[in-house]
C-alpha cells in the first residue's frame, strides 16, 4: 500500500530536513572559521551533514522495505498536552496549587478518564499533595497561591 | 590499607542521617516507579533532578542513584506477577518469573529475585571499587583527541544497542548533539540557533529535554493503553522459601549473571537490558537444564536479575571516571553533577573522594534497604499494582510540570517541555528511540570542545585522531562495534530466547 510507504518515509525525511536545516543555518548565519581554529558553525555543519547523510541512507532502506509506523493516539496526546498547557496558563496567574488542580482536570476531561466526582477528588488530592511535599516539605520557592 | 581508609571516608559521608534518609527515599521511589509499568527510571530521575538542586551534591547523587538501582528491583515485581516488565531490563525476568507465578510460586520467584538483585548489586559495587581508581588513573593520560574518541565510542555503543538499530541510533545521537549546540558558543560568544528567543541563549536545560522526551512522551504513549486495571490478578504468596536444590542450582548462574552484568555495565553505552538478555541467553546455552528455561525455573529469574543489578552498579564506572554515561539515565546523573559544579572524569576520585566513596558505601546501604523493602514489604508493592492508571497519569503530568517550573519559576520551560514531549512522541511513532538523543545532548558540548581543541593542537590536521594510539584504538573499537552490529549476533542470542516464549 503506497500511503503506508509514504508515511514510513516521513520519519527519515524529517531527520533529513533537520540535518540540512542545521547545516544550512551554520553555513549562512555562523562563522565557520578555519580547519585549525574552528568557528561556531563548523561543528554543527559536520554533525548536521552527517545526520542528513544517514537520513538519506535510512530513506533508501525505508523505501525498499517500509517499516512499521505506530498509529498515534490523538486523545492521549491532546489530554497530556491539555494538562501541561493548563498548568502553564494558570500558574503565572493564580499560583502552583490552582495550576496543579486544573491541570489534573484538563488531562482527565480530555482523555475522558474518570467521572466528575473522581476528577474533582483527584484534583483536590493532587493540590494538597503538591503543597505538602513541595511547598511545606521540601520548601521549594514556588508561588503556591497568587492573584493577578 | 588505602581501600579501608577510602571506605571509612565513604562510611562517614554515607552514614549521616540526612544521606541515609535520602538514600531510603531514593530506593523507595525507585521501587515505586519500577513497579509501575510505563514510567521508567529515566522519567523518575528527571522528575527528581530539580529537587536535587536544593541538596548537597553527595546527597543529591545518593538519592538519584537510589532511584536508579531501586527501579531495577521494582521492575521485576510486575514482570513476575503480571508478565508486564516494569522496566525494560526486567523483560527477561518475565520468561521464567511469570510461569512461576502461574504455578502458584510467585512468592519464591519474588524472594529469589530480591536475593539475586542484592547479590548482583553487591557484586557490581565490588567491581566498581576495584576498577574505578585503575580506570581513572589510566584516563588521566588522555588528551583532547582521546577524550573526543572515547565519547565517540560511548555514543556508538549507545546507538548500537538502542532498540531501533545502529543507523537510527546514530541519527538520534546526531540530533541530540545538534540540539546541544543551541545557545551561546563558549569559544566565540556567538549565539547559535536561538531564533532570536532570549530564553534560549543559555541553551536548553537538560531537565526540560529529558522530561519532555521521556516524561511527557512516555505518559502520552501509555496514558490510554494501560487503562486496564490489574485488580483481577490473583497473587498467592504462600511458600516464600525456595527448596534446598533450588538454592544450590542458583549459585553458578548467579555468579555468571553478575559477571556478565558487570562487564556490560562497565562498557560505556550498553546497559542493564543488554546485560540481562545476554546473561539469560548464554546461561540457556550452557546450562545442563536448558530445557527447563522458560517453564518457570529459578535460574531463569536469578540470571537476568543478578545481571541487570550488577550492570546498574557498574554503569557508574564509566560515568564517574571517564565522564561517559552508559545510558540515558546515567547522562542525567552526569548532568546533575555538572549542575553542582562537579565535572565527572578521571579527576573526580582524587578531587572529590568523599563524593565517590560516599556513593559507593551508600550503594551498600541502598541495597540493604531494598532487600528489606522487597521481602517483608512485598505486599505493599503488589497492592500498588492495583491502583488504576487513570488516577496515576494526570498526577504524573502535574509532577512533571512542577519539576520543570521549579527550576526557574519559568513558564517558558514548561512550554518547551511540551514541545519536546511532542518531539519524543513523534520520534517513537517512527521507531526512533530517543535514549541516544539524550546521551548525545549531554555529551555534545564537551565533544565539540575537545574536537576543536584537538584540531587546534594538531594545527588543523584531522589525522591526529588516528595518529595518537589511544585515540586510534578507541575509534577502531567504535568502528568494530558498528561492523559487528551488522552481523547476526542479535539473531543468535534471540535463538536462545525463542523456545522460551511459547505463549
Amino acid at each position: 500500500m503506497p500511503s503506508g510507504r509514504l508515511i514510513a518515509l516521513l520519519g527519515p525525511a524529517l531527520m533529513l530536513a533537520v540535518g540540512l536545516g542545521f547545516a544550512l543555518g551554520a553555513v549562512t548565519a555562523l562563522d565557520l572559521g578555519t580547519v585549525r581554529r574552528m568557528g561556531p558553525g563548523a561543528f554543527p555543519l559536520i554533525v548536521g551533514g552527517l545526520l542528513a547523510a544517514l537520513a538519506l541512507v535510512a530513506l533508501i532502506k525505508e523505501w525498499r522495505a517500509p517499516g512499521e509506523v505506530t498509529h498515534p493516539d490523538p486523545k492521549a496526546v491532546a489530554g497530556v498536552g491539555a494538562g501541561v498547557a493548563v498548568f502553564a496558563f494558570v500558574t503565572p496567574l493564580f499560583g502552583v496549587l490552582p495550576g496543579a488542580a486544573l491541570s489534573v482536570l484538563g488531562t482527565s476531561v480530555v482523555t475522558g478518564a474518570l467521572g466528575w466526582p473522581a476528577r474533582l477528588a483527584l484534583a483536590a488530592a493532587v493540590a494538597v499533595g503538591v503543597w505538602g511535599v513541595f511547598v511545606a516539605g521540601l520548601g521549594l520557592p514556588l508561588p503556591a497561591l497568587r492573584w493577578p | 590499607m588505602e581501600l579501608l581508609d577510602n571506605l571509612a571516608l565513604g562510611l562517614a559521608t554515607a552514614a549521616t542521617f540526612e544521606n541515609l534518609a535520602w538514600c531510603f527515599v531514593g530506593v523507595f521511589l525507585g521501587t515505586f516507579i519500577g513497579v509501575l509499568p510505563g514510567i521508567g527510571p529515566l522519567a523518575a530521575v528527571a522528575m527528581l533532578l530539580p529537587v536535587s538542586f536544593y541538596l548537597p551534591p553527595e546527597t543529591a547523587l545518593v538519592m538519584l542513584a537510589g532511584v536508579y538501582y531501586g527501579s531495577e528491583y521494582g521492575g521485576s515485581i510486575s514482570s513476575i506477577l503480571l508478565n508486564i516488565p516494569g522496566t525494560p531490563s526486567a523483560s527477561v525476568t518475565c520468561l521464567d518469573g511469570y510461569p512461576m507465578a502461574q504455578q502458584g510460586r510467585a512468592g519464591v520467584a519474588l524472594f529469589m529475585t530480591a536475593i539475586a538483585s542484592f547479590f548482583g548489586g553487591i557484586f557490581g559495587v565490588g567491581v566498581m571499587v576495584g576498577l574505578s581508581p585503575v580506570l581513572a588513573d589510566f584516563a588521566l593520560r588522555f588528551g583532547p583527541a582521546e577524550y573526543f574518541s572515547v565519547m565517540v565510542l560511548g555514543l556508538v555503543a549507545a546507538s548500537v544497542v538502542s532498540g531501533s538499530g545502529a543507523l537510527r541510533g546514530v541519527m538520534m545521537v546526531c540530533l541530540g548533539v545538534l540540539i546541544g549546540t543551541v545557545g551561546i558558543d563558549v569559544n566565540s560568544g556567538e549565539t547559535r540557533y536561538t531564533g532570536g528567543i532570549a530564553q534560549l541563549r543559555d541553551g536548553l536545560s537538560l531537565v526540560v529535554v529529558a522530561m519532555g522526551l521521556f516524561g511527557i512522551a512516555e505518559v502520552m504513549t501509555s496514558a490510554r493503553g494501560a487503562t486496564r486495571s490489574y485488580a483481577g490478578q490473583k497473587v498467592t504468596l504462600r511458600g516464600f522459601l525456595p527448596t534446598a536444590p533450588e538454592w544450590l542450582r542458583s549459585i553458578g548462574p548467579a555468579i555468571r549473571g553478575a559477571g556478565i552484568g558487570s562487564f556490560f555495565g562497565t562498557l560505556p553505552g550498553t546497559g542493564q537490558t543488554v546485560a540481562s538478555f545476554v546473561g539469560y541467553a548464554l546461561e540457556k546455552r550452557i546450562s545442563p537444564r536448558a530445557s527447563a528455561f522458560g517453564t518457570g525455573t529459578v535460574e531463569g529469574v536469578v540470571v537476568p536479575e543478578t545481571a541487570n543489578n550488577a550492570a546498574a552498579q557498574t554503569a557508574f564506572i564509566p560515568t564517574l571516571t571517564l565522564g561517559i554515561p552508559g545510558s540515558a539515565t546515567m547522562a542525567l546523573m552526569l548532568g546533575a553533577l555538572m549542575i553542582h559544579g562537579i565535572t565527572p572524569g578521571p579527576r573526580l576520585i582524587p578531587d572529590h573522594p568523599e563524593l565517590f566513596w560516599g556513593l559507593v558505601v551508600s550503594f551498600l546501604f541502598g541495597n540493604l534497604f531494598l532487600l528489606i523493602l522487597n521481602i517483608p514489604l512485598i505486599g505493599l508493592w503488589v497492592r500498588l499494582l492495583r491502583v488504576p492508571h487513570t488516577l496515576l497519569y494526570p498526577t504524573v503530568v502535574v509532577l512533571i510540570c512542577i519539576g520543570v517550573y521549579s527550576i526557574d519559576n519559568s513558564v517558558f520551560d514548561v512550554w518547551v517541555t511540551l514541545v519536546f514531549g511532542l518531539v519524543g512522541y513523534v520520534l517513537r511513532l517512527f521507531r526512533f528511540e530517543p535514549a541516544p538523543l539524550l546521551i548525545g545532548f549531554v555529551l555534545g558540548p564537551a565533544m565539540e570542545e575537545y574536537f576543536r581543541r584537538a584540531m587546534l593542537l594538531s594545527r588543523g590536521d584531522a589525522m591526529v585522531f588516528l595518529d595518537r594510539p589511544g585515540s586510534a584504538a578507541l575509534l577502531g573499537v567504535s568502528a568494530l562495534l558498528l561492523i559487528a552490529s551488522a552481523l547476526p549476533i542479535r539473531r543468535w542470542l534471540a535463538a536462545g530466547m525463542r523456545p522460551a516464549r511459547r505463549d
